[in-house]
């Protein structure tokens, strides 16, 4: 038994000792920075100056931060709905007996096989451009005048279209993996007892997804925190205020922005700490809305 | 079967994809479009005046051609890739320069993202002699970890050889000088010559009145005056505002607002109403990065750009063209202040403080950023070159002069940068501007306000 434990030991102190030195560490150390004054995100510990809660006093009264939230929450809340429900709309098609399933399961997935970078190109230079964009022809086909589809009240919305258009397969995939758990049993009863398609889903497919749904929520939620990527591709020299996110808010204002080389890692680590809570807090209320332990099939 | 085909299929469109992605430009490397801290890479002019380069360097002068460095070994983290241009001349300076002194250099390519590492490796001490960034952030943010080079400089003459606006900059605010230049920028108009010339237009506006009248003379002709791309619609618009008020002007209203009690601004923001209103923005103007720009190689009927000299390279790279280019500075306008300055920046290059062997390392700089291995540099990667003594490329026409005219060097976005919490909105209210969003310069002012 001795001798067990040791060997329990030796398996485990080496995976230990790598999650707190890869993980605990940074997070506890990001934590401490957000308290203090710290210009380098590197620095010293010795070098550091307390700051109470001047840094998230800084980001809250900041309203390029508030602006960058409030980005973000539009991504989550528009964007999330819009993906959500095409990604479930796919999986409940795909799932019916359709042709070609395969085809098309693969074909609305392909764009998460596809470099963001290479991706925000394409939507950027062959969709939305004034000149060439496909967008454009389609609306001079029809005698209608072109958009600016990247001009300032526009950029958001074409940001988040190409976005949803990415993201649509990777949570589709997930909710046929849900939808295929059902046992067929149920459908089969429900249509002998004369329920119709819709009355199938709304009755046995939704409810029995609630697990699946929490945790596509979840993702989505932290897919829209970490939003950093499609925000740089669309305004790709230097920040704008129609894209910015708050991870775009943390790198400026950790490294410096165009024109300003001035850092602030205390202020960067508050604006990640938030973000860590945001994430938290959307699990527990997801947690406590959608429990899905109450069926079993 | 079926299975596997699609498997395949999907794995070659991800490998294509990563490719496309990661993949090098068919024409080398165009430039990251921040400021100073990259020049565009691009291959040399056909046109690029053959003179010969500098005769000899200071290190060269003060001795009998180089000092015996046999053993030293120097390590250098650039900023560059070594397939690009700028790393390709970095490499063979060192192997010369091995050969000449003995000394290796150790080149590290760090590519753009040295600015992001740089910092925690200097302060962890890490084995670096010489550093690569943009001469702002060495001379603020790195400045703890740079060798004073006033002295060497100061033995070497290397005022002698360097553009005079980059070493007061740098010594200003940190103190001492604390890098070499390695590659210039500066900012102006940037336009086709030969829309020019078929314009009639025989020498280059110095006033407004005679930039609006050179416009309209180009629009008379069929041609398009202006490419003008989002991204650059606050630097365009803050030349327009430093001819008015100035950069120190300009911070102060950056940071503390006040933009509607100060008259310039409207009039800054008027002129440039009438100037959309009157049509001379190219069309579709502000457009998405870099679709405005590249129309100037890729219509021919698109005059000039409000930008940093890279920009002939990328437009030249990206159209597959060799447009014509030359440069002006930023036009004066009426009852403003000097409009000699231009926005200046520059990659330079920095000791560690703690190098053990900073002599050599600064002997290393002087032999790259002077003389043959300048020329090759400003040649190969058609940029502006460091020592004034050597000839600048075709492309970069009017760069050098307007370079030796600054004497206070303006910011990027000429103080508007100041306020790093409203930048990105600044940078929006200016778009709408010139989206044609306001009616008179009043507005554009008060909705500056409205931001703080």
């Amino acid at each position: 038994m001795k001798k067990n434990k040791a060997m329990i030991v030796c398996f485990i102190l080496p995976c230990l000792i790598a999650l707190a030195a890869v993980y605990l560490y940074p997070v506890v150390r990001t934590v401490l920075m957000s308290f203090f004054a710290i210009d380098s995100v590197t620095a010293d510990m010795s070098g550091w100056t307390f700051y109470g809660l001047g840094n998230y006093s800084r980001i809250f009264n900041s309203s390029t931060y508030r602006l960058a939230m409030w980005n973000m929450l539009r991504i989550w809340l528009v964007g999330g709905i819009f993906t959500l429900s095409f990604a479930l709309l796919f999986a409940v098609i795909l799932t019916s007996g359709i042709r070609f399933k395969k085809f098309f399961r693969a074909a609305i997935y392909l764009p998460n096989v596809i470099s963001a970078v290479a991706l925000a190109t394409m939507w950027i230079q062959y969709i939305y451009n004034s000149d060439y964009g496909m967008l454009n022809r389609i609306l001079g086909a029809f005698g209608l005048k072109g958009v600016k589809w990247l001009g300032t009240d526009m950029k958001f919305w074409a940001m988040l279209g190409a976005f949803i258009f990415g993201a649509v397969g990777y949570y589709m995939l997930i909710f046929i993996s849900g939808i295929e758990r059902i046992p067929q049993d149920l459908f089969e009863a429900a249509t002998i007892d004369g329920a119709n398609k819709v009355q199938q889903f709304v009755k046995i497919t939704l409810p029995l997804l609630k697990g699946i749904i929490k945790t596509n929520i979840t993702f989505w939620s932290v897919h829209t925190t970490a939003f950093f990527l499609w925000s740089k591709m669309f305004s790709p020299i230097g920040t704008e205020s129609t894209t910015i996110v708050p991870v775009i808010y943390l790198y400026d204002t950790v490294f410096g922005s165009q024109g300003n080389a001035a850092r602030d890692a205390g202020a960067g680590a508050a604006v990640g700490v938030t973000l860590a809570v945001i994430i938290v807090l959307i699990y527990a209320v997801m947690n406590g809305l959608l429990r899905d332990d109450d069926l079993e099939f | 079967m079926k299975k596997k085909f699609l498997s395949l299929l999907l794995v070659s469109a991800m490998a294509v994809t990563m490719l496309a992605g990661c993949g090098k430009e068919a024409a080398p490397a165009a430039s990251t479009p921040a400021p100073a801290e990259s020049t565009p890479a691009q291959e040399p002019a056909e046109s690029t005046p053959a003179e010969a380069p500098a005769e000899s360097t200071p290190a060269e002068a003060s001795g009998d051609g180089a000092a015996d460095y046999s053993g030293v070994n120097l390590t250098f983290w650039s900023m560059w890739n070594s397939n690009e241009p700028q790393g390709q001349v970095i490499q063979e300076a060192a192997d010369a320069f091995k050969e000449k002194t003995g000394a290796t250099v150790n080149i590290e390519w760090k590519g753009r993202d040295v600015k992001q590492i740089i910092l925690a490796a200097l302060e962890a001490g890490e084995k670096i002699d010489i550093f690569e960034d943009d001469y702002s952030r060495i001379s603020k943010t790195y400045v703890d970890f740079c060798y004073d080079l006033t002295d060497m400089a100061k033995a070497a003459n290397y005022d002698t050889v360097s553009f005079k606006c980059f070493n007061d900059v740098a010594t200003e605010r940190a103190g001492f000088l604390p890098c070499v230049t390695e590659q210039p920028q500066v900012g102006g108009v940037f336009y086709n010559k030969d829309i020019f010339t078929d314009c009639g237009i025989t020498s280059v506006p110095t006033t407004w009145d005679e930039f609006l009248t050179a416009c309209q003379a180009m629009v008379d002709k069929g041609y398009q005056p202006l490419a003008l791309d989002g991204a650059y619609a606050d630097f365009t618009f803050a030349y327009h505002l430093d001819r008015y008020l100035g950069e120190e002007a300009i911070k102060e209203l950056a940071l503390n607002g006040g933009w509607s009690q100060n008259e310039g601004v409207a009039k800054a923001a008027q002129d440039i109403i009438d100037f959309v209103k009157a049509g001379y923005l190219a069309e579709n103007a502000p457009d998405e990065y870099p679709s405005s720009q590249n129309k100037i190689g890729l219509t021919g009927k698109v005059a000039m750009v409000v930008c940093a000299n890279y920009v002939c390279a990328e437009v030249n790279n990206n159209s597959g063209t060799e447009v014509n280019w030359g440069m002006f500075n930023y036009p004066a306008v009426e009852g403003g202040v000097d409009p000699s300055n231009a926005y200046a920046g520059a990659n330079s290059l920095a000791i560690t403080s703690y190098s053990e062997n900073p002599q050599a390392a600064f002997d290393f700089l002087l032999f790259l950023t002077t003389g043959e291995f300048d020329q090759k540099m400003a040649n190969t990667a058609s940029q502006i070159p460091a020592d004034p003594r050597n000839t600048a490329p075709a492309i970069m026409d009017g760069t050098v002069e307007a370079l030796n005219a600054t004497e206070n060097p303006l910011s990027w976005n000429m103080g508007l940068g100041e306020n790093s919490d409203l930048g990105a909105a600044f940078g929006d209210v200016i778009r709408n501007l010139y989206e044609g969003k306001f009616e008179t310069g009043e507005e554009f002012a008060a909705a500056m306000d409205a931001l703080y």
